[in-house]
């Protein structure tokens, strides 16, 4: 799994016979679902209180045969590190920082050192107190070249591992190579959980953390068990325990929930038909995470006509995303206007240039590509990629802008297509703090930055954003940088979709946004 | 007789040999390195360079192929590359669960379908005959993974008899996997009992119609003992071949349905392989897969053999 793209894990079974058989089942299930199936999709997950106790069934797609209970490594079993582990920041329900095992955070006068207070009073599964040398560690461990964290690439530039200071038993120093005043929301990834000092050989199989669960059984694409911490210091969560099974394919996962053997589908994205055929069941329902996919048509900058940044321009004013949430996805999600900050996300700004067919036409004939016919590339990867295709093609037509849509193989789309061919569909998951986003997806040079796109301008406002220590005016700079991309960058962004998730009518209090998933309070009714 | 089985094993060694050529071949014809290959978008040149070592990619083809053959005959297939575990434990583990499928789907298919595919030869162009060859086509027609979603919606959604999926890894035993056997097994056994009803009905409609049937019917035999001691023979011979065609089908036919099922066979197994790129273990599969091809094709000549004085005796006449 590479960090970003979650392919592995929520491609689930990116041969095209998967996508057949899901097909065939959610066409056979609304065929044989005896009443007519539910025509709106359910908005939310069941409100009310759940019952103390129980066991959650989760059913996941399993990350590889090599997964491991480590939260740095890149194979990490994503679903037990919320139950497993805590970090020292997260992210709440409104996208702002909120403490998590460090209890307050500050820099100094040029953000180039930061301090964090590490909470008191908590201990590890296995009774040992938690200090901030385990937090040292955790950073250290990330960092290490041997543990080959997917999140090292965002951390190594910022700090030397050498220079990580404790003070006292509940203090942090982290001194920074560059200043960075949103360094505390690079600590909000799934990939910096906080493990015990020294743990780095035995993380992996113990799973010891101060989360929540504590870990009882773990097969590596098998089935695995937590068990309620009663000494978590966020006091005890609502269920007894969580069995999670490994199920690889999508189909096989959703039969799973309508027969009742499971209660949760992590990581899985249902398709319309199929929430169809959930919603409609006497078992199960559907929950949606808003804006949780992050879908992108990413224009290669290094290959013609895209070198044009009027052709770019022109793309972008061509089609309405509107009509591409509408089509592609039946109206579950908010139209992107080109902007990669999702709008739940409090960096985001609202302004972007409007739909205008006319002036796009204008642009290319300006850049002497009047009537511009290009092919857009998708795969049966994901459900989304040809519907968000066709529905771009449509509306572009307004501007004379021929699309040929081309379907490659699911299997080999991020080694043969993704950064290689000039224009195709992709996703990201959303939850990524903005200066990471930036920084991973647009900054020249980085590995992620899937539009090839590299402006020395755009970068050096980066850099002033990071420097900013004021808060209000490092969000106006992050502000300026959305309207940057929006204006001269490489990605269009259609839509953000809201994630499909099927569960048990028994499940309540569920709440996931980003990569935060609620294992305090999720329980069952019931059951 | 004894020449033609000699013959027969020796055919099927060699085209084992070949088969194992070709796998190995297949895999270094991939395009550029394997390492490469293996590693796609993280292919770091430290990576590549750690992973050509790890595959021996420096030695000489050939080399590599002795090596290959030389611990497959010792059950050592090497490690897997993504869970770093022997190839060859994993594989018979994986291979185990599937074979107990197998068994049941071979039981399934073979005596239920020989059963019907007679009972329609017997009462040509007659309603059972219309009825048993008309739902033999549709199953052969709708693919397998369309009947193992119709069972389980029929069998574990509506009435919930069975499970829908196997929840249990690979380690899972024979007691934990029995319940979730029956619908994978039914939905390859509709699939496959298709061909061999088809198969057993034109065969004893041919030789219910031949001479030696008419002269025994002649003699004033029973049509039971007709059937049995006459009938069912010759028209098994054909059948044999279709039997162990399609049980060597199976080795590969699984692969979708036990995704559907999520059950951890082979076929799932290979599935994911492909997906990880774990070169070892795709090549083990492969080869196991072949083994039973030409085992099963061996074993139905031999069978034939059995069956037909014709080819029992050759060898004495000659």
């Amino acid at each position: 799994m590479s960090d970003i793209h979650h392919p592995g894990r929520r491609s689930v079974l990116a041969a095209g016979a998967a996508s057949a058989a899901a097909l065939g089942a959610s066409w056979l299930l609304t065929g044989c679902s005896g009443p007519a199936a539910a025509p709106v999709l359910p908005a939310a997950a069941k409100k009310g209180a759940p019952d103390r106790g129980g066991t959650l069934r989760i059913a996941r797609p399993p990350a590889s045969e090599a997964e491991t209970l480590d939260p740095a490594s890149a194979l990490s079993a994503y679903e037990y590190l919320g139950a497993l582990y805590n970090r020292l920041v997260r992210v709440d329900a409104n996208g702002d920082l909120a403490p998590d095992l460090a209890e307050s955070w500050e820099p100094d006068a040029q953000a180039r050192t930061w301090t964090f207070r590490i909470r008191e009073g908590v201990t590890f599964h296995d009774g040992r107190r938690l200090t901030a040398a385990d937090a040292a560690y955790t950073l250290r461990h990330i960092l290490d070249k041997a543990t080959a964290s997917p999140q090292a690439a965002v951390l190594a530039p910022l700090i030397d591992p050498k220079t990580l200071r404790t003070p006292d038993e509940h203090t942090l120093v982290v001194p920074l190579k560059t200043p960075n005043a949103e360094f505390p929301s690079l600590l909000t990834h799934y990939n910096c959980y906080v493990v015990p000092d020294g743990s780095a050989r035995s993380i992996g199989r113990t799973g010891i953390g101060t989360g929540p669960f504590k870990l009882e059984s773990f097969a590596p694409a098998g089935p695995g068990r937590v068990t309620a911490y009663t000494d978590h210091w966020q006091g005890r969560p609502v269920l007894d325990a969580i069995a999670f099974y490994s199920v690889a394919d999508m189909s096989a996962r959703s039969n799973a929930l309508l027969a009742g053997q499971v209660d949760l589908l992590s990581q899985t994205n249902l398709d319309f038909a199929t929430a169809r055929v959930v919603a409609a069941s006497s078992r199960a329902t559907v929950a949606r995470v808003k804006n949780a996919q992050w879908y992108v048509l990413p224009m290669l900058t290094t290959e013609k006509p895209f070198t044009d940044v009027r052709v770019r321009q022109a793309m972008k004013l061509a089609y309405d995303p509107e009509h591409v949430v509408k089509v592609a996805l039946q109206g579950a999600g908010t139209a992107g206007w080109d902007n990669p900050v999702p709008p739940s996300d409090p960096a985001h700004i609202a302004a972007h240039p409007a739909h205008d067919p006319e002036k796009a036409r204008y642009l290319l004939k300006q850049a002497g590509h009047e009537g511009l016919a290009t092919d857009l590339y998708t795969s049966s990867y994901d459900p989304i990629f040809t519907p968000m295709a066709l529905a771009y093609q449509d509306s572009a037509k307004r501007a004379g802008i021929r699309i040929k849509v081309k379907t490659a193989a699911a299997d080999s789309y991020y080694t043969q297509i993704w950064m290689k061919k000039p224009l195709m569909a992709t996703y990201w998951y959303t939850g990524r703090p903005v200066d990471q986003l930036f920084t991973q997806v647009f900054r020249g040079g980085s590995s992620y930055n899937e539009t090839a796109w590299s402006d020395k301008d755009f970068d050096a406002l980066l850099d002033r954003a990071r420097r900013e220590t004021d808060d209000n005016r490092r969000r106006e700079l992050y502000g300026e940088a959305q309207t940057f991309v929006v204006e001269k960058g490489g990605a269009m962004t259609p839509m953000f979709a809201d994630r499909l998730v099927g569960l048990s009518r028994k499940v309540r209090g569920y709440a996931e946004h980003g990569f935060e998933f609620d294992y305090l309070g999720i329980g069952l009714k019931g059951a | 007789m004894v020449s033609f089985i000699a013959r027969r094993v020796a055919a099927a060694l060699g085209t084992l040999f070949l088969s194992s050529v070709l796998v190995f071949l297949a895999v270094q014809a991939l395009p550029g390195d394997v390492a490469t290959q293996v590693l796609g978008k993280d292919a770091t040149p430290d990576a590549v360079a750690a992973l050509r070592e790890k595959l021996s990619l420096d030695r000489p083809a050939w080399e590599r192929y002795t090596d290959w053959v030389r611990g497959a005959l010792h059950g050592d297939f090497g490690t897997s590359l993504v869970s770093g575990k022997a190839v060859g434990s994993e594989v018979s583990m994986y291979l185990g669960n599937s074979a107990l499928i197998a068994l049941i789907t071979v039981l399934f298919a073979v005596t239920g379908s020989i059963v019907l595919g007679i009972l329609a030869g017997l009462y040509r162009d007659r309603w059972p005959d219309h009825l048993i060859s008309t739902v033999s086509l549709v199953g052969m027609s709708v693919p397998e993974f369309v009947v193992a979603t119709v069972l389980v919606l029929c069998f574990s959604v509506a009435l919930p008899w069975f499970p829908a999926v196997v929840l249990y890894g690979p380690d899972a035993s024979v007691g934990q996997l029995l319940p979730a056997v029956w619908l994978p097994a039914l939905a390859l056994a509709v699939v496959m009992a298709a061909y061999i009803v088809r198969m057993a009905r034109t065969s004893v409609i041919d030789v219910m119609a031949s001479e030696y049937v008419t002269t025994a019917r002649l003699k004033g035999l029973s049509t039971w003992r007709v059937v049995t001691r006459h009938a069912l023979p010759g028209a098994m011979l054909p059948t044999l071949h279709v039997i162990a065609l399609n049980v060597a089908w199976l080795a590969g036919g699984v692969a979708v349905v036990e995704n559907v099922f999520n059950y951890p066979g082979i076929g799932k197994l290979m599935l994911s392989s492909v997906q990880n790129r774990d070169l070892p273990v795709i090549q083990a599969i492969a080869l196991i897969s072949a083994v039973v091809y030409v085992v099963c094709n061996l074993a139905a000549d031999l069978g034939a053999m059995a069956l037909n004085p014709k080819l029992r005796t050759r060898g004495r006449t000659r």
